[in-house]
């Protein structure tokens, strides 16, 4: 069958004449829109770290010592190994504040291997059954009971859980055996690295490693306000009547990483801005010249037949495969290094979730739609410019 | 009913503070199915009047009308129409895209006419093939132009002025490439298309030998045109 002769055919014959300079500018704008994958795909994932870890918590509000805000934070959701402690009553004091629904506690231990335990640095959470709504309802769904003294459940991403593929086994944390029945459901948070045991495991190891925990001492509440009540009268109540704790709402978890990171982000930001000027004023610049190169072609097209419209179809046709190609090019690159790098970043390499296909699409999606537009963006001056010659004097340009 | 008519028209082009007069109120009417020649010195204005007629530039002041439609209220898209099935353009420069092969060089005039995508493409392709056989270059017609002598490029552009079935046919200097024996088998073309279909011929030529074969003669001085 005889091919027909199209605007398209003849844009990609175009493109080809001058395969170097269509290269560079695929590479300006693949380099543009991969810094731009690799940055969003960066910042959505602190975010969505954040965001599930707060959900997932359950709590309204996080009741740490005073000064341990961005430990807990590290614990929560960049799945680091912390402890630190505040005395036990304070949970009666704080139960007393108005508005408090319901309160939870949890002690935070770091395992050392070959010091007091059998297994790598984790995190050890000693929860309390009777209170807990943060872990039960994981631990409901997996384990269908509570756990025994003596009896511990690990996080889904556990080191030695993934390496081992533990279920009943025996390990010896702080100088006490205890017995791995299950593994939790991933959660998202922090806690997914961490084991989990029942609070009244903690006399023995007071007694029997040297855990420097006493009897009477947490690390963390959790806490429920009743319905209705003002979430930030509570916490300025409880930060105002108890001098030893700090409060941390539950949309303002991860708030000192994202204010740590904010630099970072800016870094990020400006980049982008510094790289879509560059790809704007390239795309431009090659599209000027391509522009005056054709002159005469598009004058002696013009006389032909040609419409306006059909010029501005053959350019923006050259310029959406440039940019499509750019951008599918960059989108690729973009999410390998976002892969990749993200085992050299410690922010990256200890957030527990990637980011899901979902926003993967969503990033590329972005980055498609950024990549083109700055290539149509950049060619429309010197297409305006072309498509409004008179044809004659189109045709007399050299 | 003259198929082109000119009245009083005039382009004067403004080059820094002076105005050139290129085409100076010149009134000419074209009836379908003349051949007509014109004449004169470079830089008399033959090229300018010619593309008047074709609509590739608009006149400083008079009118312009094809079949009683005037081309001044045609609007840049009702021009291209023209342009593109009503005008064959031959060049007096290399005309062809030299990404394009010969076939694709005939063809892209085909590609502006309304409704060009229910076109079937063989018949197109027979068509060009026809005309490059007329021309004596079938064989080139896979060819790219840099493949060819500036004479073929020529008989190429010519080829190409007749794809989209023309009424009027606006040559400048058509045989300028052309060794003699070429040039008289174009002109023998020319005539048999003015002849056997009715195709309107306005040829711009330095040339008074070959104006000398056609019907209807004029010459172009300063920017007016006088009757030879």
């Amino acid at each position: 069958m005889t091919e027909r002769f199209t605007l398209s055919s003849l844009a990609i014959r175009n493109l080809r004449r001058r395969p170097l300079r269509t290269a560079i500018l695929v590479a300006a704008l693949t380099l543009m829109v991969a810094s731009l994958i690799f940055a969003l795909s960066f910042v959505m994932r602190v975010n969505a770290s954040i965001q599930l870890t707060s959900e997932r918590l359950g709590a309204d509000l996080l009741i740490v010592p005073t000064g341990a805000r961005g430990a807990a934070e590290d614990i929560l959701v960049e799945s680091h190994a912390r402890s630190f402690y505040m005395n036990k009553s304070i949970i009666e004091r704080v139960r007393k504040v108005a508005g408090i629904d319901k309160l939870s506690h949890q002690t935070y231990l770091v395992s050392l291997i070959g010091m007091c335990c059998s297994v790598p640095e984790s995190m050890v959470v000693a929860f309390n059954q009777e209170t807990d709504f943060v872990v039960k309802p994981w631990l409901k769904n997996k384990l269908g009971r509570n756990l025994k003294k003596g009896e511990a459940i690990v996080g889904e991403e556990s080191a030695f859980n993934i390496s081992l593929g533990l279920v009943e086994m025996e390990a010896q944390l702080f100088g006490n055996p205890f017995k791995m029945v299950g593994v939790l459901d991933k959660t998202g948070s922090g806690l997914d690295t961490a084991i989990f045991i029942s609070d009244d495991n903690i006399e023995d190891i007071i007694k029997n490693s040297d855990a420097k925990i006493k009897a009477d001492q947490i690390s963390v509440i959790f806490a429920k306000i009743k319905k209705g009540a003002d979430a930030y009268k509570v916490m300025s109540e409880i930060e105002n009547n108890i001098v030893e704790v700090d409060v941390v709402m539950r949309k303002d978890i991860g708030k000192s990483l994202l204010s740590a990171l904010s630099d970072i982000r800016k870094i990020f930001y400006f980049t982008m801005i510094l790289s879509t000027i560059l790809s704007l004023f390239l795309v431009w610049a090659i599209f000027t010249a391509i522009a005056n190169e054709r002159t005469r072609e598009v004058g002696i097209m013009r006389a032909l037949g040609a419409k306006e419209g059909h010029v501005v179809k053959l350019f923006l046709f050259e310029v959406l495969v440039l940019g499509v190609i750019g951008s599918i090019a960059g989108i690729i690159v973009g999410t390998s290094l976002s892969v990749l790098l993200a085992k050299n970043f410690s922010i990256l390499k200890n957030l527990p979730i990637d980011i899901g296909l979902l926003s993967r699409m969503l990033i590329a999606a972005a980055g498609l739609l950024f990549g083109t537009g700055i290539c149509v963006i950049g060619a429309l001056s010197p297409l305006n410019r072309l498509k409004k010659l008179e044809p004659l004097i189109a045709i007399k340009q050299e | 009913m003259s198929q082109i008519s000119l009245h009083n028209v005039t382009k004067t082009y403004q080059i820094g503070e002076d105005n050139l007069v290129a085409v100076q109120d010149i009134s000419l009417d074209i009836q379908s199915g003349d051949f007509i020649s014109i004449v004169g010195h470079s830089g008399s204005g033959k090229t300018t009047l010619l593309s008047l007629i074709g609509g590739i530039t608009t006149p400083t002041s008079g009118r312009i009308s094809f079949e009683d439609m005037d081309l001044s209220a045609m609007g840049s898209d009702g021009l291209s129409e023209y342009r593109c099935q009503k005008i064959g353009f031959m060049f007096q420069f290399a005309s062809l895209l030299p990404m394009l092969t010969v076939k694709e060089n005939l063809l892209l005039p085909t590609m502006f006419v309304p409704g060009s995508e229910r076109t079937d493409a063989a018949k197109l392709d027979d068509k060009a093939a026809e005309l490059l056989r007329s021309v004596g270059l079938l064989d080139k017609i896979n060819a790219f132009p840099c493949q060819l002598s500036g004479g073929q490029q020529r008989r190429v552009a010519i080829a190409r002025s007749f794809m989209n079935n023309p009424a009027l046919i606006l040559a400048d200097e058509p045989t300028g490439d052309l060794d003699e024996d070429t040039e008289q088998e174009m002109i023998n073309f020319f005539k048999s298309m003015n002849q056997t279909i009715g195709i309107t011929f306005v040829m711009v030529t330095h040339n008074t030998e070959l104006a000398s074969h056609t019907p209807r003669r004029l010459r172009m001085h300063q920017g007016s045109l006088q009757m030879l």
